[in-house]
């Protein structure tokens, strides 16, 4: 069953265009990610699959059937809210239980899907706790068990990690994968961290301006980004891109030459990311000289950031490299950039060069 | 706090205790003392109560009845205000619309001008729907003022239910009635008890109103005082004991609902 966004366009109110022409489509039981910079329209994306945000024009299907104008309740879809929104009134038991209560589900059935949940979350020791008196990593599971008790088609999470301190978010980030993997249902999930996308999601989708930009598997949105954007975006430290031209099968920029053969004449941007970047202690064929300005230590790599003339670029190796400690700024360093891991992007749209 | 400050903090609080008190203390020994203790030139405390104003005023005069108008004035009066004022204080929280604010702050320009302008033509109002001299005018009467007491004190406690409330509890399975009435309400309970006490107390101290608007059977308590400044002289005992009633279901909410009064007077109104 395949569930699509066509061309879907939001404005609100005070003229903002938050989704512009927006198309997506993704099969159920798929882990997908939107993903963007914040302003890039993908929690008002995930508002409107919801039914909580009206588009201004275009249409949502879920299996065919034209979902648009339904309220939220007969979408079959759940969400959990960046501040989880649990009901304070409630217990933690009568939170999670209130979708299956406000859906009619058999009273003697509530029960146990409620213990099931809890347990598969690990909150049954805080029944009877009310959301006052829990921990964010706490209410957060709760909100997720509420969102999964009813079984609902989809489940919906808006930025559900951002409120959890560093180590609960990779707790709980790996905690989903694990739901995931094991009730099948379809989740969409809105983040602005590209670490999480990619380490969650089945696909990513990757937005800008309210715009599709790549819809991939997260191995292929790394190794082929579909735009400049996207190279940038993913990945840390950002991809290197350096602004030239290539020219009679060479490419050149300021304070760098690279043969590129078979390559048409054009203006382009070239990128490489700084993990692939061949670093050698002394002049080699086909590498480059460069001057060491800063090194950052980022156990278990080294972060090293190195200029010629204008150009500036950041390379990531291993910290235990042999005479790496030697180096010091100021030092020349050579750097291989292979051809097989270079990207062109069209110097004027940014869009990937084949 | 050190130990000199809390000695005049202390002080201070039991000056202004006597002040507020000794009034109410005056009231309540008036109500119990006979004519001529009560006129006595020199303020008597040690007096043998007499119990003789009490059932002299209810159930000689008739003035028993004058309670339950009083209620159900007050009563219906709250209700009315509370069931219109909470769902469009729901609304000022939460959508937008042209005009809002404008809107809003009409609701408030309501209290503005002084009752007894209103008044007159409110008279003829009723006159001419043939309402005078009934409990419902007075009840209509007073909903004006509670109304926007409830918008304005209502909005803020909707404005301080985070908006995901409202969305969890779609997302849940609610219509959007379902959700106002089984989610929200529930939520707002605490700030709908402070606004409700106050209403009532408002509309059932409220004098002037019903004064001009009831005039017989439908008297509220307030108005049936006057009616004992007789040509003979004021009948203060009498006076006092009908004050002392009239004060009783004010101090009873009052201890009631205290802390939220409190939170929804200092936060519910100002945040909105």
């Amino acid at each position: 069953m395949a569930v699509a966004f066509r061309n879907v366009t939001k404005v609100f109110p005070d003229g903002t265009v938050a989704l512009d022409g927006f198309e997506l489509t993704f099969e159920t039981g798929e882990f997908v990610v939107l993903l963007g910079p914040s302003g890039s329209g993908k929690t008002t994306a995930c508002r409107i699959l919801a039914g909580l945000e009206p588009a201004t024009s275009g249409r949502i299907e879920v299996g065919g059937r034209d979902i648009t104008d339904l309220p939220p309740r007969e979408r079959g879809m759940s969400m959990v809210f960046q501040n989880y929104a649990l009901y304070a009134h409630k217990s933690v038991y009568d939170n999670i239980a209130y979708p299956l209560r406000v859906r009619g589900v058999p009273k003697q059935e509530i029960d146990g899907r409620v213990r099931d949940t809890a347990r598969l979350l690990q909150i049954d020791e805080l029944m009877g706790r009310r959301p006052g008196q829990l921990s964010g990593g706490q209410a957060q599971r709760v909100a997720v068990a509420r969102a999964l008790v009813w079984q609902p088609d989809i489940c919906l999470m808006d930025e559900p990690l951002s409120n959890l301190d560093a180590i609960l978010r990779l707790q709980t980030r790996t905690e989903l994968k694990r739901l995931h993997a094991e009730l099948k249902t379809t989740f969409v999930f809105v983040t602005h961290d590209q670490e999480e996308a990619m380490t969650l999601g089945t696909r990513i989708a990757v937005l800008k301006d309210g715009s599709l930009v790549q819809f991939d598997t997260p191995r292929e949105i790394y190794h082929r980004p579909a735009s400049r954007f996207v190279a940038e975006f993913i990945g840390r430290p950002a991809m290197n891109v350096i602004d030239g031209a290539i020219a009679g099968g060479r490419f050149r920029a300021d304070g760098l030459e690279l043969a590129l053969p078979g390559r048409a004449d054009q203006a382009v941007g070239l990128g490489i990311r700084p993990e692939h970047i061949l670093l050698h202690g002394r002049p080699k064929e086909g590498a480059q000289a460069f001057r060491l300005d800063v090194k950052e230590l980022v156990e278990p790599d080294m972060l090293l950031f190195v200029r010629r003339g204008a150009l500036a670029l950041v390379v990531r190796t291993k910290a235990d490299l042999a005479g790496l400690d030697a180096l010091e700024p100021g030092a020349e360093v050579h750097l291989e950039l292979p051809g097989e891991r270079l990207h062109l992007f069209d110097a004027a749209s940014g869009l990937r060069q084949p | 706090m050190r130990k000199p400050w809390r000695m005049v903090a202390l002080a201070t609080l039991v000056v202004v205790l006597v002040i507020a008190l000794t009034p109410y203390l005056w009231l309540l020994m008036t109500s119990f003392k006979t004519r001529l203790d009560a006129l006595a030139d020199a303020p008597v405390w040690l007096f043998t109560p007499t119990l003789e104003h009490y059932p002299m005023v209810f159930l000689d005069k008739g003035y028993l009845p004058l309670v339950g108008n009083s209620l159900i004035v007050a009563g219906v009066t709250t209700a009315l205000s509370l069931a219109i004022g909470v769902p469009a204080a729901y609304v000022f929280a939460r959508h937008d619309f042209a005009g809002k604010e404008d809107l809003f702050f009409f609701f408030l320009t309501t209290r503005m001008a002084p009752p007894i302008s209103v008044v007159v033509p409110m008279f003829l109002f009723f006159g001419y729907v043939g309402l005078i001299d009934t409990r419902t005018s007075v009840i209509l009467a007073h909903s004006t003022f509670n109304l926007s007491l409830v918008v304005w004190m209502m909005r803020g406690f909707f404005a301080d239910i985070p908006r995901e409330i409202d969305e969890a509890a779609q997302m849940d399975g609610h219509t959007r009635t379902g959700m106002f009435l089984r989610v929200l309400l529930p939520l707002a309970a605490p700030g709908m008890a402070a606004t409700a006490v106050l209403c009532f107390i408002l509309s059932w101290n409220e004098f002037l109103y019903a004064l001009i608007l009831v005039a017989f059977e439908s008297r509220t308590l307030t108005v049936g005082i006057p009616g004992l400044v007789t040509p003979h002289g004021t009948l203060w005992g009498q006076v006092a004991a009908v004050a002392v009633v009239a004060t009783l279901p004010i101090i009873v909410f009052t201890f009631l609902v205290q802390r939220h009064l409190v939170r929804g007077l200092t936060f519910g109104a100002v945040k909105g």
